[in-house]
């Protein structure tokens, strides 16, 4: 045996301590510092004088502006309650009924995520609009039939389609967590089924449900695409925070009703995290899954409600499509590619959809990585714990900051060239502020704005892999990175493969969060849809909500084709993270 | 505490404590390792022994103590300067890396060249005899052999010092018995000091050369498994090394009696208990003996008139549940020779005579 210096200092830990607050400043420069140029320009006129709560008090006093805050509300209630009743219809049938063509019917719900809620409004538009399919009976052919689409059932039916899939998600996971045996036990002492589902099925997706309320709420609440296009004259918050600030230049009022509505979003954030802080699993590692029996009138019912579901996604997806193909919608309906021109429109051509494309890119690539690398050291080191638990905190906020909000304040924060410090006559220099006006800005953005979903994502695929990994290679002398390259990553292949694609998707199809943000010289697909559409020339803006559609899901296919090879590959030694 | 002849402290455990708050989990933990020695740290969960081994590991910090290894003073010294190997006893393996990239995990860290890492590894499948399975991941083997895996992995690096964490808990009960001989085999071979935590007795009794009997956060006991078992110096290790018949009575220095309910037992006065009078009677169950057909039962001392409640085959031996007509809710074990209980054609409900072979009996201090 060998004799060794002692010594006590370890560079491994060291340097584990100044990632943890490498991270953290970050994660605060990114998240939570923005806010505050944002708050004190609501308590600020135009000119940056300290007024008080009089903008809040104007706003207030202005009917027009509090009735689009009572019009947000109404409009988030209505949606929430119908997504997530959708949601659970169609996560039930997927999960517990013998529903026929499952597959196909798990494949396409989701298809309504890679359209985004500009294209769903615009494919409404051609569907129930005043020259709608259905408003005018297929050209004619039949009674026609409107539903005063621009307004508030515009709105409504928009939101829904954003917001079902999402609501269905989270259900689908907590559905598909169950346990055969409680079933059969209940079977054993002669429960009805009424009482089974009472009393089995609702506790145990409880939490599922809460968390898809609160993510339809502050979607919807907070939505910009879908009210922008089909909202007519009822107006919303996200839609005023547009005009204040686009229209008026009015960056005081913009940011008063930016609080507006980031606070009722921060609130239902709070009850749900609240709410889930008694979460526990009651489905253990040794649970059988429940396996449906066949009940030829529930699984027809099932089949009914969703081919009927599925008819309404794939009809506004085929519209959109089939808007972007037609020369002049109704009056000549003969094919041609004219409207992918964008030559002689508000659009700039190609310029703003491989702006895009590359945007999605860089925020899938750099996204990700800085993600996984923030989930890993929250959740696998013991050092720090206060600063970790803030990283944690602090990471699970963007999703209750509404994307106008995040923009609005992304552009208080980093047009900034340097910070005053408060009574003294001294200025910092604002390094951040060298991203402003460049790609790098957006990129940012969108880190930040989807910045929630793939944390929590993240953080459950490590918490899954045995820590004591970690111990061990300590007590081979082997350093944490390479353990990290050499194990973690790996094993986590597959969750960084769905994050790294759902950056990409979202990316394509966000408008909200860089609508602010978006250099002249530099312009977005999603925004020249905006621009288009406000220009009336909406089949234009319908040929790029199908490229936008196309390209995300061509993404998701390779995804899909590459995530199945690399669990092909790793199927030797078994992902111990898919069961 | 007993110094074995010719070996010296490897590890030397001083004073060590660990504490959340008010909550202890160790308290003032005094043990010294000896070179080569296998060492089981034994206790009901709760107890502190997987605390004491990850303190010594140093992926737990204590709150107060000392830790020498080697002459080397380490309470400080964070996991990777430590020299030990450690086996969880979930293994952690990697499961993305074979058997062979598993053990030589370690050594490739090391600035060795590949030829000498070949070498080793080979030595180490060798030496757990898992040449053939080299390739395998670790789903492919069996527990048995994903343990020796883990066995080798921790061995790599040549430590002093060799740490094994309920290592074979998770396995079924032929396995875990050969894989004991083969443990202990490979320790001593190497001359490879080891702790090793269990919760097990039977493991801890046939593998260590020494026990650490651990309830509470403190060390009960330390001795050999024969000292152990034959001279536990409480109840609570009577208890948990084997098993022990506690009977709470009156006992009376001056002439060596024993006052339980109504009965005396005499005591051997070999040994001198100085404890208050109000105390426990400690007799195992192989050590009580039926006389049913014995005449003359007034002549012998320590005996009770007890009534059968339960009979349990466990193989070789009966267990018998008995109680005494005046307490009923007390039961007392005795363990009888199968053919014995045969031939005597015994029932429950049936009435026998036991006897407390006086020499076996032991006294504890009663702290109920």
């Amino acid at each position: 045996m060998y004799f060794k210096k002692n010594f006590n200092k370890s560079f491994n830990i060291l340097l584990l301590r100044i990632l943890i607050i490498f991270v953290f400043i970050l994660v605060s420069f990114f998240i939570i510092i923005p806010l505050l140029p944002l708050f004190l320009k609501s308590f600020s006129d135009n000119k940056n004088n300290f007024i008080g709560l009089e903008n809040f008090i104007n706003y207030i006093q202005n009917p027009s502006l509090t009735q689009s805050f009572i019009n947000s509300l109404k409009v988030a209630i209505t949606t929430t309650f119908f997504s997530v009743l959708i949601g659970f219809i169609y996560a039930y049938a997927l999960t517990r009924t013998r529903l026929p063509l499952k597959k196909f019917f798990n494949t396409f719900s989701l298809f309504s995520l890679y359209i985004p809620p500009l294209a769903v409004a615009i494919g409404l538009i051609y569907i129930f609009g005043k020259q709608g399919l259905i408003t005018q009976g297929f050209f004619g052919t039949i009674p026609g039939f409107d539903i005063n689409l621009y307004g508030f059932n515009g709105i409504i039916i928009g939101e829904i389609f954003y917001c079902f899939p999402q609501a269905l998600i989270i259900l689908v996971s907590a559905l598909n967590l169950s346990d055969q045996r409680l079933y059969e036990a209940a079977e054993s002492l002669k429960a009805s089924p009424l009482r089974k589902f009472l009393t089995i099925t609702l506790p145990n997706i409880k939490y599922g449900l809460m968390n898809s309320f609160f993510i339809c709420f502050i979607l919807s609440f907070t939505d910009f695409g879908v009210p922008k296009v089909v909202g007519g004259n009822f107006n919303v918050l996200a839609t005023d925070i547009y005009k204040q600030v686009v229209g008026q230049q009015n960056f005081a009022m913009g940011a008063t009703i930016s609080i507006y509505l980031l606070v009722p979003s921060i609130l239902a954030f709070l009850i749900d995290k609240n709410f889930r802080k008694n979460e526990a699993s009651l489905i253990s590692g040794k649970s059988i899954p429940f396996k449906p029996r066949k009940n030829l009138i529930v699984d027809s019912i099932m089949f009914i409600f969703c081919s009927l579901i599925l008819i309404l996604v794939i009809g506004v997806f085929s519209s959109i499509v089939l808007a972007s193909l037609i020369k002049i919608w109704p009056y000549d309906i003969s094919l041609s590619l004219q409207n992918f021109r964008f030559s002689n429109v508000a659009g700039n051509g190609y310029e703003p959809y491989f702006n895009t494309v590359f945007m999605s890119i860089y925020t899938a690539i750099f996204g990700t990585i800085f993600v996984f690398f923030t989930a890993y050291l929250v959740e696998k080191f013991k050092p720090l714990k206060k600063i970790r638990m803030l990283i944690y905190f602090f990471s699970t906020l963007p999703i209750a900051i509404p994307g106008l909000v995040l923009g609005l304040s992304y552009i208080l924060f980093f047009n900034k060239p340097s910070f005053s410090v408060p009574f003294l006559d001294f200025q910092i220099f604002n390094p951040f502020s060298l991203l402003y006006g460049t790609m790098g800005i957006l990129v940012l953005a969108n880190i930040i704005h989807f910045f929630t979903v793939c944390f929590i994502s993240a953080t459950t695929t490590l918490k899954q892999i045995d820590k004591e990994f970690e111990e061990v290679s300590e007590s081979l002398k082997v350093p944490f990175y390479k353990t990290f390259l050499r194990i973690t990553i790996p094993l986590s292949l597959p969750t960084i493969l769905e994050i790294g694609s759902y950056y990409f998707v979202n990316s394509m199809i966000t408008v909200s969060a860089i609508i602010f943000l978006y250099p002249a010289k530099i312009p977005v697909s999603s925004v020249s849809i905006v621009n288009m559409d406000d220009a009336g020339d909406t089949a234009s803006a319908a040929a790029m909500s199908t490229l936008i559609v196309l390209t995300s899901l061509f993404v998701r296919l390779i995804y899909e084709f590459t995530s199945r090879n690399i669990s092909k590959k790793s199927s030797v030694w078994i992902n111990p993270l898919e069961t | 505490m007993i110094k074995k002849e010719g070996s010296f402290k490897y590890l030397e455990i001083k004073n060590i404590s660990k504490n959340f708050g008010e909550t202890f989990v160790l308290k003032n933990i005094h043990l010294d390792v000896f070179k080569g020695e296998f060492l089981c740290l034994l206790g009901p969960s709760g107890c502190g022994k997987t605390t004491l081994l990850r303190i010594i590991s140093g992926l737990e910090r204590q709150t107060n103590g000392d830790i020498v290894q080697d002459g080397l003073l380490i309470s400080n010294s964070p996991t990777e300067k430590r020299d030990f190997g450690i086996v969880f006893q979930s293994y952690a393996l990697f499961p993305n890396l074979n058997a062979k990239q598993n053990i030589a995990y370690g050594l490739e860290n090391k600035k060795i060249n590949k030829k000498e890492i070949e070498k080793r590894t080979n030595n180490l499948l060798r030496l757990v005899g898992l040449e053939k399975y080299s390739d395998q991941f670790p789903s492919q083997l069996s527990g048995g052999q994903q343990q020796r895996v883990a066995l080798a992995r921790a061995m790599a690096l040549s430590p002093g010092l060799l740490l094994l964490d309920e290592p074979l808990s998770a396995l079924d009960a032929q396995v875990r018995s050969k894989l004991r001989n083969e443990i202990k085999l490979i320790q001593k071979k190497l001359n490879l000091t080891t702790i090793m935590v269990t919760h097990d007795q039977t493991e801890a009794l046939s593998m260590a050369d020494r026990v650490v009997v651990m309830e509470r956060g403190h060390i009960a006991q330390i001795g050999t498994p024969f000292e152990l078992y034959e001279n536990p110096i409480t109840p609570f290790v009577a208890d948990f090394i084997g098993k022990m018949n506690l009977l709470k009575g009156k006992y009376d220095k001056k002439n060596y009696v024993f006052y339980y309910l109504n009965n005396r037992f005499l005591i051997s006065q070999n040994t001198e208990y100085s404890f208050l009078e109000n105390c426990l009677l400690g007799i195992r169950p192989e050590d009580i003996e039926i006389i049913k057909f014995r005449k003359n039962i007034e002549k012998e001392e320590n005996i009770l008139r007890v009534k059968i409640k339960e009979i349990t085959y466990l193989g070789t031996i009966f267990r018998l549940t008995v109680v005494l007509e005046s307490k009923l809710e007390e039961n007392i074990f005795v363990d009888v020779i199968s053919n014995q209980v045969v031939s005597n054609n015994l029932k429950i409900g049936d009435f026998i005579d036991i006897k407390l072979k006086k020499e076996k009996i032991k006294l504890f201090e009663s702290n109920l």
